[in-house]
């Protein structure tokens, strides 16, 4: 049945561009994912191979640090999942005072990494003295729970607002009072929502490295520098990074299949706006006091404190090589990352087996602590070392090293808000495109990047800010002399000089401002019932 | 523009088949209609023809030339035809001027500008050239998107259902809009739809799609008053089947005979009766289960022998509790079983 008739087709009207197009984007997936798989890959391999001298050290030290990882994740993490789940119900579908403003800055927190807010709660002191000491196990589980709730809260927020105003209408008329539906209708059926912000939470809690350190807790993440440093042992370091890297990929797949299951859970596709609950005085102030909390200790109090110290004891000359380093290696790696996630976000659109490939390579390498992919890269310049094809661990190697860490653990943070850029792309817009004549290269630049840039825009933004915030990866591949803004804060709270350390923290928490609230402001306009 | 053939044209996605052994023609300058329910494969024979996809066996052609055959595929860029969406795809950072023009860049910017306003005023969207798609309603996007489709003179054009987001009112003047500047064209067209009474009214010729196979392909007239089977029968209005056996040239069914010709004495049949062949009058064979206003008509509920069938029939007509029926031959066709 197959008809062949080559003769007749001009071979200059065959489809060379496609078939140019789509073999070099099949290049480029394969070599993202090598990229961002190869740190973690390295990881694994070089846990499993036996050594001779291991130790009950090793082993005691791993068990450890599982548990207080894992008392950490119950603790902090239970306290932020709840903080952030009802936070979000209450701004979507309560009536309160100040909601409007609350919605958007309860993602504030989010701005800080864990250190930083390590830092500004141990450097609160009044008459001499902390107010509430925040210290030791519970001050991390503390930081924990105020600082990564708005993951939870940004999940939770877009399942509720997804959620179909009939299903809850149906609920009200049914006469379920406001807790009733949220307990009944509400929360059932934004638990894959809750369980993806709660996995993500969890996720930072086991990759977090400065926060725990600083409380003195041994963590999977600090007993990786510790068997390093304190024990000299590398490969214990590798085989606790291999521990670490499990767990992570066992939320990442939490995180996955929970959101694969709320992107079914919508029901009617027909937006309005939600009917929201008139509380009882009581109860509406009550709301308020609540999320007023959470953006208070989340942000506005240790914000305003940092502020305070580094207005008084702020060193501007001690900070301008950290935060030209800053800015430097941020931007470079954000460059890098955004090409990377570029070709993973495109190669998955794709489809196919290598497009999934380089999205998992990408996810495994987010899920991963900084900790973790630095090991990796570390190893595989270890293994380049000893096949000869590089030299000692130079400045330029070094660095080299650490772009590539950023581009493995954070290629995937740009890869969804591109693909929301790709995504408004639909099939027809490039099909009419080629229909018209064309070609790939005129495709790519009259559609394809004229939509997609302001999410191209967002997501170098994001990745920029995320490279500023890291602190473990950097810490253990920076080259000799070389201080970022986070590297600069935890060396002077390793010093138990906080006060100095308020102004880089300071610098760190405003950059991350900036992505955040274009984030948050996004997600209140994807939804076209919003207000 | 030219006649657009397709002979034997399979494609599978994943190793499961879409399409099998279609072979169809859009005759030069006219409209075929690609009639199916969802999943009929028939929006896969348009990305087919433009060029999006490739076959997995058979050919398609633009008279004379093969544009595709398994192995080689001319680029949807280098086919020279137009496509035209349910959902417009229009490019959204682009004004309608500027979509319109996008297909013209082998003409110089003058022109190509007076030639997209020249388009625009066709469908009588002059005044809104440089309005973007979101402030655009439905109806003018789709508007837009058919002058942008026709600007660089297809050699064929392709519909996609491209009228099923607009409420009716809109889309019988949308439809009048489109036929004629098709016809102005001269434009050969394939026109995908799941709309019986759309297709039928669009078409030069008509195939009928299900499960990834052709039932019948015909001129529109042929296709309402000869279907091919009981399936291309049902595609184009509401029937009734009856199963029984051919007795004297004929399928007896609760309410009259309906013609068997060509078929054996005693074999199984399905008598299949379109509901507007069927006539009402007072009488007594018939009970009259009830009677509601269908559009033009009004559609009665028969029983009989507890068979129940649908008729439609003139409105406000003053009928009893019980009914006689006339089947009308030109409605009336069996099928074997």
């Amino acid at each position: 049945m197959a008809v062949n008739a080559p003769s007749r087709l001009a071979p200059t009207a065959l489809a060379p561009t496609l078939s140019f197009g789509s073999g070099l984007l099949r290049g480029l997936a394969l070599l993202a994912t090598l990229i961002c798989a190869a740190p973690a890959l390295a990881v694994i391999g070089l846990a499993l191979r036996p050594e001779a001298n291991a130790t009950t050290i090793g082993a005691a030290l791993l068990r450890d640090g599982a548990i207080g990882t894992l008392a950490l994740m119950l603790t902090g993490g239970g306290a932020a999942i709840a903080f952030g789940a009802v936070a979000a119900w209450l701004v979507s579908l309560c009536a309160f005072p100040g909601r409007g403003l609350f919605t958007w800055m309860l993602v504030l927190p989010m701005a800080a990494p864990s250190f930083v807010l390590a830092y500004a709660y141990s450097g609160m002191t009044w008459g001499g003295a902390a107010p509430v000491p925040v210290a030791g196990f519970w001050g991390a589980a503390f930081v924990y729970a105020i600082g990564l709730y708005p993951y939870v809260y940004l999940a939770a927020r877009a399942a509720f607002m997804s959620q179909s105003a009939c299903a809850l209408e149906a609920a009200r008329t049914l006469g379920a009072k406001a807790g009733d539906v949220f307990w009944r209708v509400g929360l059932p059926l934004a638990r894959p929502g809750i369980a993806a912000g709660g996995a993500l939470a969890l996720m930072e809690i086991a990759a977090d490295y400065g926060a725990a350190q600083h409380f003195g807790l041994t963590t999977l993440s600090t007993a990786i520098f510790r068997a390093w440093y304190a024990h000299a042992s590398p490969h214990l370091a590798l085989q606790i990074s291999a521990a670490l890297l499990i767990a992570a990929l066992f939320f990442l797949t939490i995180e996955r299949r929970a959101r694969g299951r709320a992107a079914f859970a919508g029901g009617s596709t027909r937006w309005r706006s939600l009917p929201r609950y008139d509380l009882n005085p009581a109860a509406r102030w009550a709301a308020s006091l609540f999320c007023l909390a959470l953006v208070a200790l989340g942000a506005l109090l240790p914000l305003g404190w940092l502020a305070r110290l580094a207005v008084l004891h702020g060193n501007i000359s001690d900070l301008a090589r950290p935060f030209a380093n800053s800015v430097l290696l941020a931007g470079a790696g954000a460059l890098i990352a955004l090409a990377l996630a570029s070709i993973v976000a495109a190669a998955a659109r794709k489809g196919g087996a290598l497009g999934q490939a380089s999205l998992l390579a990408a996810g495994a390498g987010y899920a991963a602590p900084g900790a973790v992919i630095a090991m990796g890269a570390l190893a595989v310049f270890g293994f380049a070392r000893e096949a000869g094809f590089v030299g000692g661990l130079g400045a330029g190697l070094a660095l080299t090293a650490l772009l590539w860490t950023y581009a493995a653990r954070f290629a995937a943070a740009g890869v969804q808000p591109i693909d929301a850029g790709l995504s408004r792309l639909s099939k027809g817009v490039d099909a009419s495109a080629r229909v018209l004549g064309a070609s790939v290269w005129r495709r790519l630049l009259r559609i394809d990047l004229p939509i997609a840039a302001p999410s191209l825009v967002a997501s170098a933004l994001i990745l920029f800010v995320e490279i500023l915030k890291e602190l473990p990866a950097t810490l253990i591949l920076r080259p000799f002399d070389f201080d970022t803004l986070a590297v600069q804060a935890y060396a002077y709270a390793s010093d138990e000089r906080l006060l100095e350390a308020a102004a880089p923290s300071l610098m760190i928490f405003v950059a991350g401002l900036a992505p955040i609230l274009v984030l948050s402001s996004g997600i209140a306009r994807a939804r076209a019932g919003a207000r | 523009m030219s006649e657009v053939t397709l002979s034997h044209v399979a494609r599978s996605y994943d190793g499961a088949p879409v399409l099998n052994e279609i072979s169809l023609t859009a005759p030069d300058g006219q409209v075929l209609a690609l009639l199916g329910p969802s999943g009929s494969g028939k929006s896969t024979i348009l990305r087919l023809v433009a060029g999006l996809e490739p076959v997995d066996a058979g050919e398609i052609r633009f008279g004379a030339e093969l544009v595709s055959a398994p192995g080689r595929t001319i680029a949807a860029e280098a086919r020279r035809v137009g496509l035209v969406f349910q959902d417009y795809a229009l490019f959204p950072h682009m004004h309608a001027a500027a979509n319109v023009a996008f297909g013209l860049d082998a003409l110089p910017r003058a022109e190509r500008k007076e030639a997209a306003l020249r388009w625009l005023d066709r469908v009588g969207l002059w005044h809104r050239a440089h309005a973007f798609p979101h402030e655009l309603s439905g109806g003018e996007q789709q508007r837009v998107a058919l002058a942008r489709a026709l600007a660089p003179k297809p050699r064929a054009v392709l519909l996609d259902e491209p009228f099923s987001g607009l409420d009716p009112v809109l889309r019988a003047e949308l439809r009048e809009v489109t036929l004629a500047a098709l016809h102005e064209e001269r434009a050969t067209a394939l026109f995908v739809t799941h709309d019986a009474e759309e297709a039928l009214q669009v078409a030069d010729r008509l195939a009928i799609l299900k499960a990834g196979r052709v039932l019948q392909e015909a001129a529109p007239r042929e296709a309402y008053d000869k279907p091919a089977s009981l399936d291309a029968a049902a595609a184009l209005g509401p029937i009734n089947v009856f199963q029984g056996r051919v007795e004297n040239g004929a399928v007896e069914t609760p309410f009259g005979a309906v013609m068997a010709p060509g078929l054996a004495q005693g074999a199984s049949a399905h008598a299949v009766v379109r509901a507007e062949a069927l006539a009402l009058r007072p009488g007594s064979r018939a009970k009259l289960l009830g009677l509601r206003p269908h559009g033009a008509h009004d559609l009665a509920r028969i029983e009989a022998q507890g068979a129940v069938w649908h008729a439609l029939i003139a409105p406000r007509s003053s009928l009893g509790e019980t009914v006689d029926v006339e089947i009308q031959p030109a409605g009336a066709f069996s099928f074997p079983v």
